[in-house]
């Protein structure tokens, strides 16, 4: 098995406490995506900060915390933001914000309060969201989502389970990726060193990577229609994904607490 | 004539791919019955794949290919009924295990297609339950299928084509893809679903020594993809082994043994067609040798070089004048075997194997080789030497480390240093350019290593690694073409050849900068019979010349007809190496190491 994350494994949660796994897929899409949409459009500081605190309230609450999801949220994503929001900051045009007050200057160079508010408000702001899609995104398995889309959503299902299929597609690719960048390696195809030499031998592990992704796919279509894949509109669902008045609950909670964030902070 | 209707009805069935001109098949008509195990020969072109795809209705309605004649299933004509409906009537198992899973676990996989029938959910739960425990997955139901090996991933693919329920289930090469345990594996499972005597089964399979067991009939296609013979298995290959060995029909392993035997003067009659019927056949020779030698005048010569020149024109009379027919019997044929490059070239009197004398100097020579993969190590400090002018196999289990093994040899993954070295070159430390001067590398996929745009530049590439002068890069360039049969195809774009076009560029490219060695990894693995004779006739005609060989291969029959020298890899270290001959001999060297040698290799080693 490769590292890769594998997209069909169940979740099992280990104390009932960790409601996030007994929710509907889609409830926890709808119950976040109204506020990620109006973050967007945010500049100021607190109200993205506030978005950070709730979620990650509810996914330590309701989310089975390993050392992976642990790393994630205390690790990788503040590191991010950090990074993100002193990149910004340097990179936001100084004469826009050339009357706040000066913090450091370098040279002839000046960094600005302003600048940084306005670096760390856009880093604080793909935090939240990130953050935000996390609570579906670490406790919802590929299967359920796809099953709640169809069975709720009406999605058909040939276009789910096809989506679902191609999932099996990536670890291959990755494979055969290893194998032509080891292959192109031995034929002395190097090219020199540097970004712009590591692009052109990107484009050409592009044309093998296709030519076998294109035969392996018409392969897989041509074996589920074989399988009777699409013989009726429906299919027999085995496993319900079923929408209940928790579902309905945990929305209405979300979006209130979403609301009350935008219309309390300024 | 049967009172049930056929399973399967085929009249007049003609396809001409959108690619093609001709026809293949041409005009073929055929019924199949309940309770029949039908196997479609036929050599490589004479359309058995596509026939197969014409079955279930892929052909005309999911493959661009235009169809004349009728296919009818059951009670459904495949030009009107789609592929998901006529699946009721016929279930299809193809040859990449991999392309043919499309959920996260072995349950849900089989329970797959029932739900698409939109069936109860107790009536999917029972045909799932069913199917599992019938190939013997049920164990393993909540395991993700790549878990499996490749035979267990197979059996996956049987048992998803059982659930389906339909009476007749085509099979396309479904142990092409697999190593020796895998296809033993998918043959047991066959031979469980043909034990219960409900269902029809076509197969296309290029391996007969497992095919012929279970079949109950052959049909056979000639290369324009016309029906040339079809009939019980026996008397189809009995009666018609010349046309078959003429048409490029691959046979058993033992009927191919036979006509050696036969060539070389000994006629086995009736021709065998398993390895218990060569056996048996052997057997009685020995007992007739014995009466014949029991006379004094006629004593066998033990230890002389036997030839086997017993004529025995009638079986039951004593024919032969010389004797030598004895137990010697296996040596001869291990070692007078010639290459078994395809089957017309049985026909011509053997041809001994190209032995250059071994001066003992190793070109390839490893010492404590360690390689690590991640945090795991795959190979514990192996010592190796491979002789110049061998040709050396690398055989092993999955998982025994023979692709890294190969790889590290030849610097595709640099080894640690000072541990390889080839031809006088470390290569972990030595440039692709001075490595492509020494050892050559073909990868299992020919196109993972293409990188130039057209076939011309492809061979060029190497050369101008080495700023060799222009003028010069023509002619080899334009030499090596030729030698390849691809003159005529030098500014096509690598990708747009044919698929044993690709694999003689691959080995082309390898080649232009003249290296002692060229190594390949798996190059037969997934190709019919026909492309895999084409290459290794080549490998040979390579030898002949002064090139060592180092091939990686799962396919033992190959290493039994083709390899000088063998090591055997198990669990990251070298089990046992030497001459081919000396290790099949006792065939321990192999069954140790979780290896089963082929069905004809086995019964000669258990007569020694």
């Amino acid at each position: 098995m490769t590292g890769a994350v594998d997209p069909y494994a169940r979740f099992a949660p280990t104390s009932p406490r960790q409601f996030l796994y007994g929710l509907n897929p889609l409830a926890k899409v709808a119950a976040v995506l109204p506020a990620i949409v109006l973050l967007v459009f945010v500049r100021d500081l607190a109200t993205p900060a506030a978005f950070l605190v709730l979620s990650y309230g509810v996914l330590l609450v309701g989310a089975r915390i390993t050392v992976r999801i642990a790393a994630l949220l205390l690790g990788a994503l503040p590191l991010g933001i950090l990074l993100i929001g002193i990149g910004f900051s340097i990179w936001v045009d100084a004469g826009l914000v050339a009357d706040t007050v000066p913090v450091a200057s370098v040279g002839g160079w000046t960094l600005y309060s302003g600048a940084l508010a306005i670096g760390f408000a856009t880093a604080l702001r793909l935090g939240a969201i990130i953050a935000l899609a996390l609570i579906g995104g670490l406790t919802t398995t590929g299967p359920d989502l796809v099953r709640a889309s169809v069975q709720q959503l009406r999605v058909p299902y040939r276009i789910g389970y096809t989506a679902l299929a191609a999932f099996r597609f990536v670890p291959r690719f990755g494979y055969e990726l290893s194998v032509i960048r080891a292959a192109h390696r031995v034929r002395g195809h190097h090219g020199g060193r540097g970004p712009f030499a590591r692009i052109a031998r990107g484009w050409g592990y592009i044309v093998p990577l296709l030519a076998g992704a294109i035969r392996h796919a018409e392969r897989v279509a041509l074996a589920m229609d074989s399988r009777a894949f699409g013989a009726h509109p429906t299919r027999t669902e085995r496993h319900l994904v079923p929408f209940r008045r928790r579902d309905l609950v945990f929305i209405v909670l979300m979006l209130a607490a979403s609301a009350l964030i935008f219309l309390v902070l300024p | 004539m049967r009172p049930s209707a056929p399973l399967l009805s085929v009249r007049d069935l003609s396809i001409t791919h959108a690619d093609a001109v001709d026809p293949s098949p041409s005009g073929v008509s055929f019924d199949v019955h309940a309770g029949e195990v039908v196997l479609l020969l036929g050599p490589s072109g004479a359309g058995k794949s596509t026939l197969t795809l014409a079955l279930n209705g892929l052909i005309p309605h999911a493959v661009p290919a235009s169809m004349t004649g009728t296919v009818v299933a059951g009670d459904l004509d495949t030009s009107t009924a789609t592929t998901p409906v006529l699946s009721t009537r016929v279930a299809m198992v193809f040859q990449d295990p991999d392309a043919q899973i499309v959920t996260g676990t072995v349950y849900d996989e089989v329970a797959f297609g029932p739900e698409n029938l939109l069936l109860p959910l107790d009536v999917v739960e029972s045909r799932t339950r069913e199917a599992l425990r019938r190939v013997g997955l049920w164990e393993r139901r909540t395991d993700n299928p790549d878990q499996l090996s490749g035979g267990g991933r197979q059996r996956l693919a049987i048992a998803c084509a059982l659930a389906m329920e339909s009476p007749l289930i085509v099979l396309d090469e479904p142990t092409a893809n697999l190593d020796p345990q895998g296809t033993e594996d998918v043959y047991t499972a066959l031979a469980d679903v043909v034990a219960a005597g409900d269902r029809a089964i076509l197969l296309v399979e290029h391996n007969l020594d497992a095919a012929m067991a279970l079949a109950t009939r052959v049909i056979v296609l000639d290369r324009a993809g016309r029906m040339a013979f079809d009939g019980p298995p026996a008397a189809v290959l009995r009666d018609n082994v010349d046309e078959l060995v003429a048409m490029g029909v691959w046979l058993p392993a033992a009927t191919l043994e036979a006509l050696r035997m036969r060539d070389a003067g000994a006629t086995l009659d009736p021709l065998p067609l398993t390895v218990v019927e060569l056996d048996a056949a052997l057997a009685s020779a020995a007992r007739l040798a014995e009466t014949a030698a029991a006379r004094p005048s006629e004593a066998p010569t033990a230890g002389l070089p036997a030839v086997p020149a017993v004529r025995l024109q009638d079986p039951g009379t004593s024919a032969g004048g010389e004797s030598g027919f004895s137990s010697d019997i296996r040596a001869p044929i291990l070692q007078t075997s010639p290459p078994q490059t395809s089957p017309q070239q049985t026909s011509p009197p053997p041809t001994p194997q190209p032995r250059t004398p071994q001066p003992q100097t190793p070109v390839i020579r490893a010492r404590g080789l360690t390689v690590r993969k991640g945090r795991s190590e795959v190979l514990h400090g192996i010592d190796l030497d491979v002789e110049a002018g061998s040709l050396t196999a690398i055989v092993g289990a999955n998982g025994a480390g023979k692709t890294t093994l190969i790889q590290a040899l030849a610097g595709v993954v640099p080894p640690p240093r000072r541990q390889v070295d080839v031809a006088g070159l470390d290569p972990a430390t030595a440039s692709p350019r001075e490595l492509a001067g020494r050892i050559g590398f073909v990868f299992q996929n020919p196109e993972h290593q293409f990188i130039a745009p057209t076939v011309f530049d492809e061979l060029a590439h190497g050369l101008r690694l080495r700023h060799t002068p222009d003028d010069e890069i023509t002619t080899r360039v334009e030499g090596m073409l030729a030698r390849f049969g691809l003159a005529d195809k030098a500014d096509r774009h690598p990708f747009l050849l044919s698929g044993g076009e690709k694999r003689r560029l691959s080995v082309g490219t390898a080649l232009i900068s003249r290296p002692q060695v060229l190594a390949l990894d798996e190059p037969t693995f997934g190709q019919d019979r026909a492309r895999a004779s084409e290459l290794l006739a080549l490998l040979d005609a390579l030898r002949a010349e002064g090139t060592t060989i180092v091939i990686v291969t799962h396919d033992l029959q190959l290493v039994a007809d083709h390899a000088s020298h063998t090591v055997v890899l198990a669990d990251g270290r070298v089990h046992a190496s030497g001459p081919t001959d000396d290790l099949l001999r006792s065939g321990r060297a192999f069954s140790d190491a979780g290896l089963r040698l082929p069905a004809l290799q086995r019964m000669l080693a258990g007569r020694s």
